[in-house]
């Protein structure tokens, strides 16, 4: 990395993180507070519980020290999370601030070995950062910075899971099977992904299948009483999961509970990508038949798509309108999809199984596309 | 110059300066006394700068450790200070975060279990008063049947066993759904009861220890 015409000695940075990196959460909490005292307006750009937030600024400065002389990845990522800024209106103004706070966490934390070239290599890089960073974020101006959303749906379709459909003050673009981050006005500063359920509309609407997460702040407001009208922000539409629409294979969906919701958006898109689709068989699976948010629209959809099959599967119980069995067993029984495409979402737990399955029946494993909802949701 | 008056201190200018008169007739050379009384100057005066400097020193080496000592209170940070007054409140705020998503969870779990265990049972329930009231339709229809054979004067045969049909499906009917009433009766009582339960248990829990 370059910087400020120094050559920034990069094995420098990385001894230096790593003994600062042992005060581990201290080091990130340090950093906080020190921004906010030096710049209180700043705080109200988080949540009052900053745990998550500190474990993802310690991650992002491990990637960033430990692939400081690897440009190829570095400034991909730093784009990326320059970019990704932009919808917690964060603004080039505020990059100087976060510098001085990490320089001063940087000294407070190394102590005795802390020394001016030290403190000059670190001033380099982040000046780096923060470069590329804002760059990123002014190269993506045509787009805004989010999406003001309105709920007006709201249909509670089991216990724990709704399905809530929004409309946005301007077109959101995406494809079928990207996800959005979104943030409810009633939990400010809490953003969570979901993925859009449907393929864009005419009027420009957008499905989202909301489960709720135990103890999570944010699911249980929006599955329960979201409140028709209530205000949402969504950022812009991310992820690779999306129908190869270059492929003639038949094609075989596996959903695990709210995971249907990116596969709904994939086979919508099917339905009119192509004038004569593949067949496509979607098993949805579930614990209880209960759980089986969606099976009439599925079915719908079903009956007006002859190239469209739909197995539901329910492993916790036996019900008459259901297979018996987890999404890989009931995979297992129905056919081999050695010659199909498979689209595989779910929990982390699901899509292992349901992809390590697939792979033995004999699916070539470049022909298995998975969208993982391990990430931490609430 | 002539060396008469020493300087307040020993200075290279000074040294550079002296001038020493020549020794007196008969003798070689520098006046002796005045050399002498110089290099005695310049030792008392190089003494005390040794220990002036050895007195700095050790200052310096106090002043280092006492900084060592007191190294959380870095001389320019009641700022620190600051800094670390924030983040034990930041962390008392994710501490009562962190401790209501858990009762939540946990609450939430157990509900989910209760709820699935109270289904399951209903289910079992369910099936075992359906086969009872079954069971018990078919018996009083068999009576009541038994008790249609014997013909009434008067009746036609056909109209005869079409009525003992009728009669037979009403009185099945009737029974079946008797006795559906009675259980589901019993059982949603005993469901209310355990809804009491679980409320006061929760009550309980929930009362300050």
């Amino acid at each position: 990395m370059r910087g400020g015409g120094d050559r920034v000695d990069e094995r420098a940075l990385k001894e230096s993180f790593e003994r600062v990196g042992e005060h581990g959460d201290e080091v990130a909490l340090f950093f906080y507070s020190h921004l906010f005292l030096g710049h209180p307006e700043l705080r109200d750009m988080f949540p009052v519980s900053m745990s998550a937030q500190r474990d993802r600024l310690l991650n992002a400065l491990g990637r960033i020290v430990s692939d400081v002389g690897n440009l190829d990845s570095l400034v991909p990522f730093l784009a990326d999370l320059g970019r990704d800024h932009r919808k917690f209106g964060v603004s080039p103004e505020h990059y100087p601030a976060v510098g001085a706070s990490l320089l001063a966490a940087l000294t407070h934390f190394s102590g005795s070995a802390w020394n001016a070239r030290l403190a000059a290599d670190w001033a380099a890089a982040y000046g780096v950062i923060a470069e590329v960073m804002i760059g990123a974020a002014d190269g993506d101006e045509h787009n805004p910075p989010w999406w003001d959303g309105t709920i007006i749906g709201h249909e509670r379709r089991a216990v724990d899971i709704a399905v809530l459909k929004v409309s946005t003050s301007q077109p959101l673009p995406y494809i079928p099977g990207q996800s959005v981050a979104m943030e409810f006005e009633r939990r400010p500063r809490l953003w969570r992904m979901f993925s859009m359920a449907n393929a864009p509309r005419p009027d420009g609407t957008l499905d989202f299948h909301v489960r709720i997460v135990d103890g999570g702040q944010v699911t249980g407001a929006l599955v329960r009483d979201p409140g028709i009208g209530s205000a949402l922000r969504l950022g812009p539409p991310v992820g690779t999961f999306k129908l190869d629409t270059r492929s003639e294979r038949p094609i075989v969906l596996a959903a695990g509970g709210t995971g249907l919701a990116p596969l709904k958006a994939i086979l919508e898109h099917l339905a009119v990508a192509r004038p004569d689709p593949p067949p496509a068989h979607l098993v949805v699976g579930a614990r209880t038949a209960a759980e089986l948010y969606d099976v009439a629209d599925l079915e719908k959809m079903a009956a007006t798509s002859p190239w469209l099959t739909v197995t539901p599967a329910v492993s916790a119980e036996q019900d008459p309108r259901a297979e018996h069995g987890t999404v890989a067993d009931v995979l297992t029984r129905l056919n081999t999809w050695r010659d199909h495409d498979a689209y595989v979402c779910g929990s982390s737990a699901m899509v292992a199984a349901t992809t390590d399955r697939l792979r033995t029946l004999g699916t070539p494993p470049e022909r298995i596309f998975i969208e993982d909802f391990g990430w931490s949701q609430s | 110059m002539s060396i008469a008056i020493y300087p307040d201190r020993l200075t290279p200018e000074f040294v550079q300066s002296v001038h020493f008169p020549v020794a007196r007739l008969g003798r070689r050379g520098l006046d002796e006394t005045r050399v002498h009384a110089f290099c005695d100057w310049v030792e008392s005066e190089l003494v005390r700068m040794l220990n002036e400097r050895t007195a700095l020193e050790q200052e310096v080496w106090r002043l280092r450790e006492r900084m060592r000592e007191t190294d959380t209170v870095q001389p320019e940070d009641g700022h620190v200070q600051a800094v670390y007054i924030l983040s034990r409140a930041q962390q008392t705020a994710d501490r009562y975060v962190a401790n209501a998503q858990e009762y939540s969870r946990d609450i939430a779990q157990d509900a989910r279990r209760r709820r699935e265990e109270i289904l399951a049972e209903t289910k079992a329930r369910a099936s075992v008063i359906l086969d009872e009231a079954h069971a018990s339709a078919l018996q009083a229809a068999g009576r009541s049947t038994a008790l249609m054979q014997a013909p009434a004067a008067g009746d036609e045969p056909l109209n005869l066993a079409q009525r003992q049909e009728l009669e037979t499906e009403l009185t099945y009917l009737r029974t079946f759904s008797n006795v559906c009433r009675t259980h589901l009766r019993a059982y949603l009582e005993s469901l209310t009861r355990s809804i009491d339960e679980w409320e006061h248990a929760e009550q309980d829990a929930s009362r300050p220890r």
